[in-house]
């Protein structure tokens, strides 16, 4: 079974540990405990491909600057989450796939730019096509979710995992932890 | 009343320092006293809880650790595990204050505002990465560079003996950023066990796995240890996030009580130890390490002083972003240390500078004495910068304006010049490559605050500061702080009565300082004029031939006309405030004219 790493990137409060649980979390949510190992792993089957996703949820490290390129560096794929309702959220995002690309080295990341809370309609801040736009401009899916009506949730991460099989991340192995 | 009593035991801190809660104890206490229930009164009797006054307090010390070794203030004399040490030590500190309450309220809120104890925490181990960054960044050939990394790895080694795991995630963080990553010469010499030892570290620190060989490693270690703040602090806001407050029948949700306090009563668990196994601090390193911990770059600032040490292999690399990137704002919540916070620091450092290197105790030390301490400073300018009145020495308010100034939050955007396109009527050269700006028009790119010029292709890799910028803002923040006696003011006059020995290492010093003492004056526009007249100055003295000097000479009034014009404007925006450096313009413009009419 393939493993997938992604990350989720966003500025604090956009809904990033909404998201990540909503889409681990099946009945038994009064079980998780957020310091074991496989809190954050979830099997799950794409186009006829069982796989087994582990997320990393960067909440509460935003932060902590330097830790920012450790997790971007163990990643292969990219969740990079705004709120619609917030501006500021997705002004702090514009940045990150060049971010992305000076710790990777490489051009071609899989990474999907994701609007949360778009349950919230009545308080957009941020137009359906402004993020749409920066998507294209990035060349990546765009998606616009809900954490909180779980709309979308599983879908983005399916796509994650189909962008990653078709552009997969070279492996940064070895001493290129240095390079 | 036992179950009173159980909190009190559980959580001293919290019935310590709530006011509150202390209040509402006592009223009961005395209630039940009332009743004539003495035997009951003992369980919440506040005054067995031991007093935990030092959290409330930013600057406890413990005295046992002022214990002063003779140890060195200088970053290369320093050895890998004194630095460590040190480290550890501020580390401790500032993770020793962050109390219960604070915990909690981060894991509630997901933010820092109002939080000042778990920001400085983090300000600490960000500014370590960066300290980090600068001081390899600062070195100009791969092998100097190389040389402090591994440093840097020897202290991570101490880090990791020492369990101080925050620090470690620090320095690894610092090692491991793009900005160093990217650097293929410096990393060709770096030798191979120290490569292999840092990517030991990268994998204890990775997050693979929810961090899993962290945690194991974490667990395993038994007495002093200092946790990777931000990995519990995950843990504490995950968990508030995937667990209702509440389950069915509304009842409170007992479990995720209980596991909370599982994960904040481990880490106050860490904050009991009253010193550092093995660890002897010196105070005036402590204060030296502890400002330069304090600089505030911007990652892009950073970012771009990489490319120009190492620029980009346009084969392997992506193509350029041609604007500059700014994602400094993601950081949103953290900002750099406030005023009062750095004028503290730059007090207790610059004491400590002169207790150990002004020998004779006169209040001055010398250029040499400089040198040597500002190699802890990357990109801290030249002596002659800090030497306000030139006298070849530096004062105490010398160097701690300087640094006040040094710190000024917008110097992050000192580096910025703003160039723009320009045709020159005389043989320019690059600032960055030094060739000639070649063409007839629109040769090249000057900055329209500090004047430099550059080549198109060479004005994104220039890494000189904009004077003039570093100079605007600091002169705001001066004013702010000449109320602390360190201001602006009182720096040309306050070194006038020197000894004449002074005054003989001063003229032979000015005489090879020259090209450098032009940038002493805080004003922001002179700068850019002293910088031409310097350079007229200089043209009159070698030019030779009468015609040339002549020709010279035409220009010249044309520019001291246009010099002319701009210091009246600058008379009426500027004021009396500053009146003593417009005459000190005006002084130099005297000279240059008897200077060229003595000449012609
Ligand atoms: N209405 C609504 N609220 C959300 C959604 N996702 C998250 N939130 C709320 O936004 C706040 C921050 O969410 P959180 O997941 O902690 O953000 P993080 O800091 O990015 O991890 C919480 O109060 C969530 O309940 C959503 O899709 N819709
Ligand atoms: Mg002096
Ligand atoms: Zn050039
Ligand atoms: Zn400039």
């Amino acid at each position: 079974m393939r493993e997938y790493k992604v990350v989720v990137l966003g500025s604090g409060g956009v809904g990033k540990s909404a998201l990540t649980v909503k889409f681990v979390s099946g009945t038994f949510m009064e079980k998780y405990d957020p310091t074991i190992e496989d809190f954050y792993r979830k099997e799950i089957e794409v186009d006829n491909a069982p796989s087994v996703l582990e997320i990393l949820d960067t909440a509460g490290t935003e932060q902590f600057a330097s830790m920012r390129d450790l997790y971007i560096k163990n990643g292969q794929g990219f969740l990079i989450v705004y709120s619609i309702t917030s501006l500021q959220t997705f002004q702090d995002i514009r940045s990150m796939k060049e971010q992305i690309i000076r710790v990777k080295g490489v051009e071609k990341i899989p990474m999907i730019l994701v609007g949360n809370k778009c349950d919230l309609e009545h308080q957009r801040e941020v137009p359906y096509q402004e993020g749409a736009a920066l998507a294209q401009g990035w060349s990546c899916p765009f998606m616009e979710t809900s954490a909180k009506s779980t709309n979308n949730v599983n879908e983005v991460f399916i796509e994650i995992v189909r962008e990653m099989n078709t552009s997969p991340v070279k492996e940064n192995k070895g001493c290129c932890t240095l390079l | 009343m036992n179950y009173w009593g159980y909190w009190i035991r559980q959580f001293p801190v919290q019935f310590d320092l709530d006011s509150k809660l202390q209040t509402v104890i006592k009223n009961f206490g005395t209630l039940v006293q009332q009743k004539g229930n003495s035997t009951f009164k003992e369980p919440i009797d506040l005054s067995k809880v031991p007093s935990y006054d030092w959290m409330r307090s930013i600057s406890v010390r413990n005295p046992s650790m002022r214990h002063n070794r003779k140890v060195s203030l200088v970053f290369n004399h320093l050895e890998p595990e004194e630095l460590a040490d040190h480290l550890t030590y501020l580390e401790y500190r500032a993770f020793r204050r962050i109390n219960f309450t604070d915990f909690k309220n981060y894991a509630m809120t997901a933010s820092l505002k109002d939080n000042p104890k778990l920001e400085r925490s983090i300000a600490l181990f960000n500014g370590l990465s960066q300290w980090i960054q600068c001081m390899v960044l600062s070195k100009t050939t791969p092998q100097q560079r190389a040389d402090v990394i591994v440093k840097f790895c020897n202290v991570a080694k101490k880090l990791r003996i020492l369990q101080n795991f925050n620090s470690l995630m620090a320095v690894v963080g610092g090692l491991t950023h793009s900005a160093l990553a990217r650097l293929y010469k410096t990393t060709a010499c770096i030798p191979s066990e120290t490569q292999k030892m840092l990517m030991e570290h990268t994998e204890l620190l990775s997050s693979n796995n929810n961090f899993i060989n962290y945690r194991k490693v974490f667990h395993q270690c038994t007495g002093f240890k200092i946790p990777i703040l931000g990995v519990h602090l995950k843990d504490l806001i995950l968990l508030h996030t995937a667990l209702p407050d509440r389950v069915e029948g509304n009842l409170v949700n007992f479990r995720k009580m209980a596991q909370l306090s599982l994960i904040l009563r481990e880490l106050t668990k860490l904050q009991t130890h009253d010193s550092i196994p093995g660890v002897f601090a010196n105070m005036d390193l402590i204060n030296t390490l502890r400002l330069s911990l304090d600089m505030h770059y911007t990652e892009d600032e950073i970012y771009e002083l990489s490319l120009a040490r190492e620029p980009r292999n346009s084969l392997s690399s992506p193509s350029t972003p041609t604007k500059p990137v700014v994602f400094a704002e993601w950081v949103a919540g953290m900002r750099p240390p406030d005023p009062q916070t750095i004028n503290k620091h730059v007090h207790d450092m610059v004491e400590a500078v002169f207790k150990n290197y002004d020998n004779d105790r006169d209040g001055f030390i010398s250029h040499a004495e400089f040198e040597a301490i500002a190699g802890n400073f990357p990109f801290i300018d030249s002596f002659c910068v800090l030497d306000a009145d030139q006298d070849g020495m530096i004062s105490k308010a010398e160097m701690k304006t300087y640094f006040i100034r040094a710190n000024c939050h917008a110097l992050r955007n000192s580096f910025k010049h703003d160039f723009h396109e320009i045709t020159y009527f005389k043989p320019t050269f690059c600032i960055h490559c030094t060739g000639l700006l070649w063409g007839l028009i629109k040769q090249g790119w000057k900055c329209k605050d500090c004047g430099i010029n550059a080549h198109k292709h060479c004005k994104d890799l220039v890494v000189m500061e904009c004077r003039s910028k570093a100079s605007v803002a600091c002169n705001r923040r001066l004013d702010s702080l000449s109320s602390n006696g360190s201001g602006s003011q009182d720096l040309s006059y306050s070194t006038k009565r020197k000894m004449s020995q002074r005054q003989k290492r001063t003229r032979v010093h000015r005489g090879t300082q020259t090209e450098e003492c032009y940038f002493v004056d805080p004003l922001p526009r002179e700068l850019g004029e002293e910088g031409d007249f310097r350079e007229l100055h200089e043209r009159l003295l070698k030019a030779e031939e009468v015609s040339k000097l002549r020709d010279e000479n035409e220009r010249l009034k044309l520019m001291l006309k246009s010099c002319e014009e701009q210091i009246v404007v600058l008379q009426s925006q500027i004021g009396s405030i500053q009146k003593n450096t417009i005459s000190f313009i005006l002084e130099q413009m005297e000279a240059l004219h008897i200077q060229r009419d003595t000449k012609v």
